[in-house]
Protein backbone atom coordinates (compact mmCIF):
# COMPACT_ATOMS: atom_id res chain seq x y z
CA UNK A 1 0.00 0.00 0.00
CA UNK A 2 3.04 2.60 0.91
CA UNK A 3 4.82 1.50 -2.32
CA UNK A 4 1.42 2.66 -4.34
CA UNK A 5 1.32 6.02 -2.57
CA UNK A 6 4.82 6.64 -3.26
CA UNK A 7 4.66 5.80 -6.68
CA UNK A 8 1.70 7.73 -6.91
CA UNK A 9 3.29 11.07 -5.13
CA UNK A 10 6.30 10.44 -7.14
CA UNK A 11 4.22 10.91 -10.04
CA UNK A 12 2.53 14.03 -9.24
CA UNK A 13 5.72 15.54 -8.01
CA UNK A 14 6.89 15.05 -11.68
CA UNK A 15 3.46 15.81 -13.14
CA UNK A 16 4.13 19.24 -11.07
CA UNK A 17 7.54 19.86 -12.15
CA UNK A 18 7.40 19.10 -16.16
CA UNK A 19 4.02 21.20 -16.51
CA UNK A 20 6.08 23.94 -15.85
CA UNK A 21 8.19 23.13 -18.50
CA UNK A 22 5.29 22.80 -21.29
CA UNK A 23 4.09 25.69 -19.68
CA UNK A 24 7.56 27.60 -20.72
CA UNK A 25 7.75 25.74 -24.22
CA UNK A 26 4.02 27.12 -25.23
CA UNK A 27 5.43 31.04 -23.47
CA UNK A 28 7.86 30.79 -26.08
CA UNK A 29 5.80 29.75 -29.25
CA UNK A 30 3.78 32.14 -28.28
CA UNK A 31 6.44 34.87 -27.93
CA UNK A 32 8.23 33.76 -31.11
CA UNK A 33 4.56 33.91 -33.02
CA UNK A 34 4.07 37.83 -31.75
CA UNK A 35 7.59 39.15 -32.20
CA UNK A 36 7.37 37.46 -35.71
CA UNK A 37 4.19 39.29 -35.86
CA UNK A 38 4.94 42.68 -34.71
CA UNK A 39 8.99 42.86 -35.98
CA UNK A 40 8.18 46.72 -35.92
CA UNK A 41 7.64 47.24 -32.16
CA UNK A 42 10.95 46.90 -30.05
CA UNK A 43 11.93 43.37 -28.43
CA UNK A 44 9.76 40.07 -28.03
CA UNK A 45 6.80 40.33 -26.10
CA UNK A 46 4.99 37.76 -23.73
CA UNK A 47 1.16 38.13 -24.37
CA UNK A 48 0.51 37.48 -20.46
CA UNK A 49 -3.12 38.53 -20.63
CA UNK A 50 -3.63 36.38 -24.12
CA UNK A 51 -2.76 33.18 -21.56
CA UNK A 52 -5.76 33.97 -19.18
CA UNK A 53 -8.13 36.05 -21.37
CA UNK A 54 -10.98 33.81 -23.32
CA UNK A 55 -10.41 32.42 -27.01
CA UNK A 56 -12.25 31.60 -29.96
CA UNK A 57 -10.14 28.15 -30.31
CA UNK A 58 -9.75 25.35 -27.79
CA UNK A 59 -6.20 24.29 -26.96
CA UNK A 60 -5.22 21.12 -26.44
CA UNK A 61 -1.38 19.56 -26.27
CA UNK A 62 -1.64 18.39 -30.01
CA UNK A 63 -2.66 22.08 -31.66
CA UNK A 64 -5.80 24.40 -31.58
CA UNK A 65 -9.62 23.31 -32.59
CA UNK A 66 -12.01 26.46 -33.47
CA UNK A 67 -14.82 26.78 -31.92
CA UNK A 68 -18.01 27.48 -33.72
CA UNK A 69 -19.09 31.16 -34.17
CA UNK A 70 -22.91 32.08 -33.40
CA UNK A 71 -23.81 35.77 -34.19
CA UNK A 72 -27.44 37.56 -33.93
CA UNK A 73 -27.12 40.72 -36.13
CA UNK A 74 -29.33 42.56 -38.40
CA UNK A 75 -32.02 40.21 -36.77
CA UNK A 76 -30.77 37.19 -38.32
CA UNK A 77 -28.61 34.09 -36.99
CA UNK A 78 -25.68 33.37 -38.04
CA UNK A 79 -23.84 29.89 -37.87
CA UNK A 80 -20.28 29.20 -38.87
CA UNK A 81 -18.05 25.67 -38.02
CA UNK A 82 -14.99 28.51 -36.99
CA UNK A 83 -13.52 32.05 -37.40
CA UNK A 84 -12.33 31.08 -40.78
CA UNK A 85 -15.64 30.08 -41.98
CA UNK A 86 -17.21 33.44 -40.73
CA UNK A 87 -14.77 35.33 -42.99
CA UNK A 88 -14.80 32.97 -45.67
CA UNK A 89 -18.73 33.74 -45.80
CA UNK A 90 -18.36 37.15 -46.16
CA UNK A 91 -20.94 38.76 -43.95
CA UNK A 92 -18.42 39.38 -41.07
CA UNK A 93 -15.22 41.40 -41.27
CA UNK A 94 -12.39 41.35 -38.98
CA UNK A 95 -11.75 44.34 -36.77
CA UNK A 96 -9.49 45.15 -33.88
CA UNK A 97 -12.38 44.04 -31.72
CA UNK A 98 -13.55 40.80 -32.99
CA UNK A 99 -15.89 40.37 -35.96
CA UNK A 100 -18.43 42.89 -36.77
CA UNK A 101 -20.73 42.64 -39.47
CA UNK A 102 -19.99 43.28 -43.11
CA UNK A 103 -23.19 46.05 -43.41
CA UNK A 104 -22.15 47.32 -40.43
CA UNK A 105 -24.36 46.40 -38.17
CA UNK A 106 -23.78 46.00 -35.10
CA UNK A 107 -23.45 42.05 -33.63
CA UNK A 108 -25.90 42.54 -31.16
CA UNK A 109 -25.28 38.89 -29.66
CA UNK A 110 -22.03 36.87 -29.69
CA UNK A 111 -22.97 33.54 -28.59
CA UNK A 112 -20.02 31.73 -29.81
CA UNK A 113 -18.21 29.05 -28.00
CA UNK A 114 -15.44 30.19 -26.49
CA UNK A 115 -12.94 28.16 -24.41
CA UNK A 116 -13.88 28.94 -20.92
CA UNK A 117 -17.40 28.06 -21.83
CA UNK A 118 -15.50 24.40 -22.47
CA UNK A 119 -14.12 24.44 -19.74
CA UNK A 120 -17.37 25.20 -18.25
CA UNK A 121 -19.05 22.33 -19.27
CA UNK A 122 -16.60 19.80 -19.17
CA UNK A 123 -16.74 21.03 -15.28
CA UNK A 124 -20.18 20.37 -15.00
CA UNK A 125 -20.09 17.53 -16.42
CA UNK A 126 -17.87 16.07 -14.87
CA UNK A 127 -19.76 16.92 -11.75
CA UNK A 128 -23.11 15.13 -12.91
CA UNK A 129 -21.17 11.45 -14.11
CA UNK A 130 -19.75 11.75 -11.02
CA UNK A 131 -22.62 12.45 -8.49
CA UNK A 132 -24.89 10.55 -10.57
CA UNK A 133 -22.18 7.39 -10.51
CA UNK A 134 -21.99 7.84 -6.65
CA UNK A 135 -25.91 7.84 -6.82
CA UNK A 136 -25.86 4.53 -8.46
CA UNK A 137 -22.99 2.87 -5.91
CA UNK A 138 -25.55 3.96 -2.33
CA UNK A 139 -28.93 3.22 -4.50
CA UNK A 140 -27.62 -0.38 -5.16
CA UNK A 141 -26.26 -0.45 -1.24
CA UNK A 142 -22.84 -0.02 -1.80
CA UNK A 143 -22.18 2.47 1.29
CA UNK A 144 -25.36 2.52 2.48
CA UNK A 145 -25.94 -1.31 3.85
CA UNK A 146 -21.83 -1.68 3.91
CA UNK A 147 -19.31 0.36 4.05
CA UNK A 148 -18.49 2.38 0.70
CA UNK A 149 -15.98 0.40 -1.36
CA UNK A 150 -13.01 2.21 -3.62
CA UNK A 151 -11.23 5.03 -3.42
CA UNK A 152 -13.38 7.33 -5.22
CA UNK A 153 -16.52 6.52 -3.79
CA UNK A 154 -14.67 7.05 -0.18
CA UNK A 155 -13.30 10.04 -1.32
CA UNK A 156 -17.02 11.12 -2.96
CA UNK A 157 -18.71 10.61 0.50
CA UNK A 158 -15.43 12.36 2.45
CA UNK A 159 -16.25 15.56 0.63
CA UNK A 160 -20.18 14.92 0.52
CA UNK A 161 -20.56 14.60 4.37
CA UNK A 162 -17.77 17.62 4.69
CA UNK A 163 -20.13 19.57 2.67
CA UNK A 164 -23.22 18.72 4.76
CA UNK A 165 -21.77 18.51 8.04
CA UNK A 166 -19.45 21.36 7.94
CA UNK A 167 -20.66 24.14 5.98
CA UNK A 168 -24.58 23.61 5.51
CA UNK A 169 -25.22 22.16 9.10
CA UNK A 170 -23.46 24.49 10.51
CA UNK A 171 -24.53 27.71 8.96
CA UNK A 172 -28.49 26.94 7.74
CA UNK A 173 -30.90 26.08 10.48
CA UNK A 174 -30.97 22.95 11.05
CA UNK A 175 -34.62 22.72 10.13
CA UNK A 176 -33.66 23.47 6.53
CA UNK A 177 -30.36 22.86 5.51
CA UNK A 178 -31.33 19.57 3.89
CA UNK A 179 -32.40 21.81 1.14
CA UNK A 180 -29.97 23.32 0.16
CA UNK A 181 -27.38 20.26 0.37
CA UNK A 182 -27.07 19.64 -3.23
CA UNK A 183 -26.77 23.28 -4.27
CA UNK A 184 -23.82 23.56 -2.07
CA UNK A 185 -22.20 20.03 -3.07
CA UNK A 186 -22.52 20.75 -6.53
CA UNK A 187 -21.30 24.41 -6.21
CA UNK A 188 -18.73 23.17 -5.12
CA UNK A 189 -17.43 20.26 -6.85
CA UNK A 190 -18.20 22.52 -10.32
CA UNK A 191 -15.85 24.85 -8.81
CA UNK A 192 -13.02 22.37 -7.39
CA UNK A 193 -13.32 20.81 -11.32
CA UNK A 194 -12.72 24.01 -13.17
CA UNK A 195 -10.15 25.06 -10.46
CA UNK A 196 -8.26 22.18 -10.68
CA UNK A 197 -8.41 21.77 -15.14
CA UNK A 198 -6.87 24.91 -15.21
CA UNK A 199 -3.76 23.57 -13.91
CA UNK A 200 -3.02 22.10 -17.02
CA UNK A 201 -0.26 23.36 -18.34
CA UNK A 202 -2.43 24.28 -21.96
CA UNK A 203 -5.88 24.76 -19.95
CA UNK A 204 -6.91 27.65 -18.87
CA UNK A 205 -9.42 28.22 -15.63
CA UNK A 206 -12.36 28.82 -16.37
CA UNK A 207 -12.86 30.47 -12.86
CA UNK A 208 -10.72 32.94 -14.09
CA UNK A 209 -13.29 34.71 -16.42
CA UNK A 210 -15.37 37.35 -14.23
CA UNK A 211 -18.66 36.32 -16.20
CA UNK A 212 -18.40 32.62 -15.16
CA UNK A 213 -17.97 33.97 -11.75
CA UNK A 214 -20.76 36.13 -11.87
CA UNK A 215 -22.64 34.09 -13.17
CA UNK A 216 -22.21 31.48 -10.14
CA UNK A 217 -22.51 34.36 -8.24
CA UNK A 218 -26.11 35.30 -9.72
CA UNK A 219 -27.23 31.87 -9.15
CA UNK A 220 -26.29 31.96 -5.20
CA UNK A 221 -27.80 35.77 -5.42
CA UNK A 222 -30.95 34.08 -6.79
CA UNK A 223 -31.41 31.29 -4.35
CA UNK A 224 -30.21 32.93 -1.41
CA UNK A 225 -33.33 35.85 -2.03
CA UNK A 226 -36.01 33.21 -3.54
CA UNK A 227 -35.78 31.50 -0.37
CA UNK A 228 -35.95 34.71 1.82
CA UNK A 229 -38.06 34.43 4.82
CA UNK A 230 -40.32 37.60 5.95
CA UNK A 231 -37.52 38.04 8.87
CA UNK A 232 -35.10 38.20 5.92
CA UNK A 233 -36.94 41.33 4.30
CA UNK A 234 -38.18 42.77 7.08
CA UNK A 235 -34.10 43.17 8.08
CA UNK A 236 -33.86 44.67 4.76
CA UNK A 237 -36.34 47.01 4.77
CA UNK A 238 -37.60 47.76 8.27
CA UNK A 239 -34.44 47.56 10.04
CA UNK A 240 -35.65 45.97 13.88
CA UNK A 241 -35.02 47.94 16.84
CA UNK A 242 -33.02 51.05 15.61
CA UNK A 243 -34.50 54.77 15.78
CA UNK A 244 -37.19 55.25 13.10
CA UNK A 245 -34.87 58.21 11.79
CA UNK A 246 -31.85 56.15 11.19
CA UNK A 247 -33.73 53.84 9.04
CA UNK A 248 -33.26 56.82 6.34
CA UNK A 249 -29.56 55.32 6.29
CA UNK A 250 -29.85 52.01 7.00
CA UNK A 251 -32.32 50.61 4.32
CA UNK A 252 -30.66 52.19 1.62
CA UNK A 253 -27.21 50.72 2.88
CA UNK A 254 -28.36 47.19 3.82
CA UNK A 255 -30.31 47.05 0.19
CA UNK A 256 -26.49 47.67 -1.30
CA UNK A 257 -25.72 45.11 1.05
CA UNK A 258 -27.93 42.23 -0.63
CA UNK A 259 -25.82 43.27 -4.13
CA UNK A 260 -22.52 43.76 -2.87
CA UNK A 261 -22.35 39.84 -1.11
CA UNK A 262 -22.79 38.31 -4.68
CA UNK A 263 -20.39 41.00 -6.27
CA UNK A 264 -17.52 39.90 -3.48
CA UNK A 265 -18.07 36.61 -3.79
CA UNK A 266 -17.69 36.54 -7.47
CA UNK A 267 -14.44 38.62 -7.44
CA UNK A 268 -13.09 37.05 -5.01
CA UNK A 269 -12.97 33.50 -6.84
CA UNK A 270 -12.04 35.65 -9.83
CA UNK A 271 -9.16 37.44 -9.10
CA UNK A 272 -7.49 34.38 -6.89
CA UNK A 273 -7.73 32.06 -10.18
CA UNK A 274 -6.62 34.59 -12.49
CA UNK A 275 -3.72 36.17 -10.07
CA UNK A 276 -2.36 32.53 -9.97
CA UNK A 277 -1.98 31.97 -13.62
CA UNK A 278 -0.66 35.46 -14.32
CA UNK A 279 2.18 35.17 -11.49
CA UNK A 280 2.99 31.56 -13.02
CA UNK A 281 3.61 33.09 -16.61
CA UNK A 282 5.15 35.76 -15.35
CA UNK A 283 7.23 34.33 -13.43
CA UNK A 284 8.04 32.29 -16.61
CA UNK A 285 8.49 34.99 -18.68
CA UNK A 286 11.17 36.33 -16.53
CA UNK A 287 13.53 33.32 -18.33
CA UNK A 288 13.08 35.20 -21.76
CA UNK A 289 13.39 38.09 -20.50
CA UNK A 290 17.21 37.42 -18.88
CA UNK A 291 17.52 35.39 -22.24
CA UNK A 292 16.58 39.09 -24.46
CA UNK A 293 18.57 41.21 -21.66
CA UNK A 294 21.81 38.91 -20.88
CA UNK A 295 22.09 36.08 -23.54
CA UNK A 296 20.78 32.65 -23.67
CA UNK A 297 23.43 31.33 -21.43
CA UNK A 298 21.79 33.49 -18.26
CA UNK A 299 18.45 32.72 -19.50
CA UNK A 300 19.03 28.85 -18.81
CA UNK A 301 20.47 28.81 -16.24
CA UNK A 302 18.11 31.01 -14.27
CA UNK A 303 15.59 29.05 -15.82
CA UNK A 304 16.25 26.17 -13.61
CA UNK A 305 15.68 28.34 -10.51
CA UNK A 306 12.33 29.83 -11.75
CA UNK A 307 10.79 26.74 -12.85
CA UNK A 308 11.31 25.11 -9.26
CA UNK A 309 9.90 28.42 -7.67
CA UNK A 310 6.63 27.52 -10.61
CA UNK A 311 6.78 24.44 -9.63
CA UNK A 312 6.34 25.49 -5.88
CA UNK A 313 3.93 27.72 -6.81
CA UNK A 314 1.88 24.98 -8.90
CA UNK A 315 1.70 23.36 -5.11
CA UNK A 316 0.00 26.81 -3.90
CA UNK A 317 -2.19 26.86 -6.98
CA UNK A 318 -3.48 23.42 -6.39
CA UNK A 319 -4.44 24.20 -2.63
CA UNK A 320 -6.06 27.78 -3.57
CA UNK A 321 -8.06 25.51 -5.95
CA UNK A 322 -9.73 23.51 -2.92
CA UNK A 323 -9.61 26.24 -0.58
CA UNK A 324 -11.40 28.93 -2.83
CA UNK A 325 -13.96 26.42 -3.98
CA UNK A 326 -14.76 25.71 -0.18
CA UNK A 327 -14.55 29.33 0.41
CA UNK A 328 -17.42 29.77 -1.93
CA UNK A 329 -19.49 26.86 -1.03
CA UNK A 330 -19.25 28.42 2.82
CA UNK A 331 -20.25 32.05 1.96
CA UNK A 332 -22.90 30.18 -0.09
CA UNK A 333 -23.75 28.64 3.02
CA UNK A 334 -23.77 31.77 5.41
CA UNK A 335 -25.88 34.04 2.62
CA UNK A 336 -28.61 31.31 2.55
CA UNK A 337 -28.35 30.59 6.26
CA UNK A 338 -29.07 34.46 6.44
CA UNK A 339 -31.74 34.81 4.55
CA UNK A 340 -33.90 31.72 5.41
CA UNK A 341 -33.07 32.43 9.49
CA UNK A 342 -36.29 32.74 11.11
CA UNK A 343 -36.12 34.82 14.33
CA UNK A 344 -36.18 32.92 17.71
CA UNK A 345 -37.76 35.44 20.12
CA UNK A 346 -36.12 33.86 23.30
CA UNK A 347 -32.84 35.18 21.67
CA UNK A 348 -30.87 31.96 21.64
CA UNK A 349 -27.21 32.67 20.39
CA UNK A 350 -27.37 30.54 16.81
CA UNK A 351 -24.32 30.01 14.83
CA UNK A 352 -25.80 31.76 11.84
CA UNK A 353 -26.53 35.09 14.47
CA UNK A 354 -22.87 34.72 15.09
CA UNK A 355 -21.87 34.94 11.52
CA UNK A 356 -24.18 37.65 10.66
CA UNK A 357 -22.21 40.06 13.49
CA UNK A 358 -18.95 38.93 11.89
CA UNK A 359 -20.63 40.34 8.28
CA UNK A 360 -22.79 43.58 9.77
CA UNK A 361 -19.10 44.47 11.54
CA UNK A 362 -17.48 44.15 8.28
CA UNK B 1 0.67 57.44 -14.48
CA UNK B 2 -0.88 54.27 -14.37
CA UNK B 3 1.71 52.47 -13.58
CA UNK B 4 2.56 54.38 -10.55
CA UNK B 5 -0.55 54.29 -9.02
CA UNK B 6 -1.00 50.57 -9.69
CA UNK B 7 2.08 49.88 -7.93
CA UNK B 8 1.39 51.85 -5.19
CA UNK B 9 -1.78 50.58 -4.92
CA UNK B 10 -0.64 47.20 -5.00
CA UNK B 11 1.98 48.00 -2.11
CA UNK B 12 -0.37 49.58 0.15
CA UNK B 13 -3.16 46.54 -0.51
CA UNK B 14 -0.63 43.98 0.35
CA UNK B 15 0.67 46.15 3.54
CA UNK B 16 -3.17 47.08 4.52
CA UNK B 17 -4.22 42.91 3.86
CA UNK B 18 -1.13 41.53 5.63
CA UNK B 19 -2.21 44.12 8.21
CA UNK B 20 -5.28 42.75 9.11
CA UNK B 21 -4.53 39.11 8.07
CA UNK B 22 -1.51 38.85 10.70
CA UNK B 23 -4.19 40.62 13.37
CA UNK B 24 -6.56 37.60 12.20
CA UNK B 25 -4.18 34.84 13.01
CA UNK B 26 -2.78 36.53 15.94
CA UNK B 27 -5.83 36.43 17.54
CA UNK B 28 -7.05 32.97 16.64
CA UNK B 29 -3.14 31.40 17.82
CA UNK B 30 -3.81 33.01 21.01
CA UNK B 31 -7.16 32.20 21.79
CA UNK B 32 -6.10 28.24 20.77
CA UNK B 33 -3.66 28.52 23.23
CA UNK B 34 -5.47 29.47 25.14
CA UNK B 35 -8.29 27.23 24.49
CA UNK B 36 -7.23 23.89 22.86
CA UNK B 37 -10.15 22.35 23.15
CA UNK B 38 -12.37 25.13 20.82
CA UNK B 39 -9.65 25.18 18.21
CA UNK B 40 -12.14 24.09 15.67
CA UNK B 41 -14.79 26.55 15.92
CA UNK B 42 -11.94 29.09 16.44
CA UNK B 43 -10.29 28.11 12.97
CA UNK B 44 -13.73 28.17 11.30
CA UNK B 45 -14.32 32.00 12.38
CA UNK B 46 -10.89 32.85 11.62
CA UNK B 47 -11.29 31.18 8.33
CA UNK B 48 -14.27 33.83 7.79
CA UNK B 49 -13.05 36.75 8.94
CA UNK B 50 -10.04 36.28 6.49
CA UNK B 51 -11.75 35.35 3.77
CA UNK B 52 -13.62 38.62 4.32
CA UNK B 53 -10.57 40.87 4.04
CA UNK B 54 -9.12 38.60 1.36
CA UNK B 55 -12.60 40.00 -0.56
CA UNK B 56 -11.70 43.77 -0.08
CA UNK B 57 -7.93 43.59 -0.88
CA UNK B 58 -8.49 41.69 -3.93
CA UNK B 59 -11.17 44.43 -5.22
CA UNK B 60 -8.09 46.79 -4.76
CA UNK B 61 -6.30 44.44 -6.66
CA UNK B 62 -8.41 44.61 -9.65
CA UNK B 63 -8.73 48.31 -9.69
CA UNK B 64 -4.95 48.29 -9.81
CA UNK B 65 -4.68 45.68 -13.01
CA UNK B 66 -7.40 48.00 -14.25
CA UNK B 67 -5.03 50.87 -13.73
CA UNK B 68 -2.27 49.52 -15.29
CA UNK B 69 -3.76 47.82 -18.23
CA UNK B 70 -5.19 51.25 -18.72
CA UNK B 71 -8.65 50.07 -19.20
CA UNK B 72 -11.38 52.79 -18.90
CA UNK B 73 -8.45 56.14 -20.19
Amino acid sequence: MSLILRRVSITIILLLIISPVLLASSVQQETQESSAEQQESEGSSIDVMGKVSDHNYFETPFGYIQLPRIFLADGQFYFYPNTGAALASGDFVETEEGLIHSSGAPVILDLSITSHLIYVWLGLLLTFLITLWASRKYKSGNGRDTEPKGALLNTFEVLFVFIRDEIAKEFIPEKKYKKFVPYLFSIFMAIAFMNILGLMPWAAAATADITVTATLALITFMVTQLNGTKDHWRHVFVFPGVPAWSRIILTPVEILGLFTKPFALAIRLFANMLSGKIMIVSILGLIFIFTDMFGAAVGAGSGIFWVILTAALYFLKALVAFIQAYVFTLLSAVFIGMAVEEEEHDHEETSVARSRDVITQQ
Amino acid sequence: MGFLAAGLGAGIIALAAGFGIGMIGKSAVESIARQPEAAGDIRGAMLLTAVFIEGVALIGAIVCILLALGIGQ
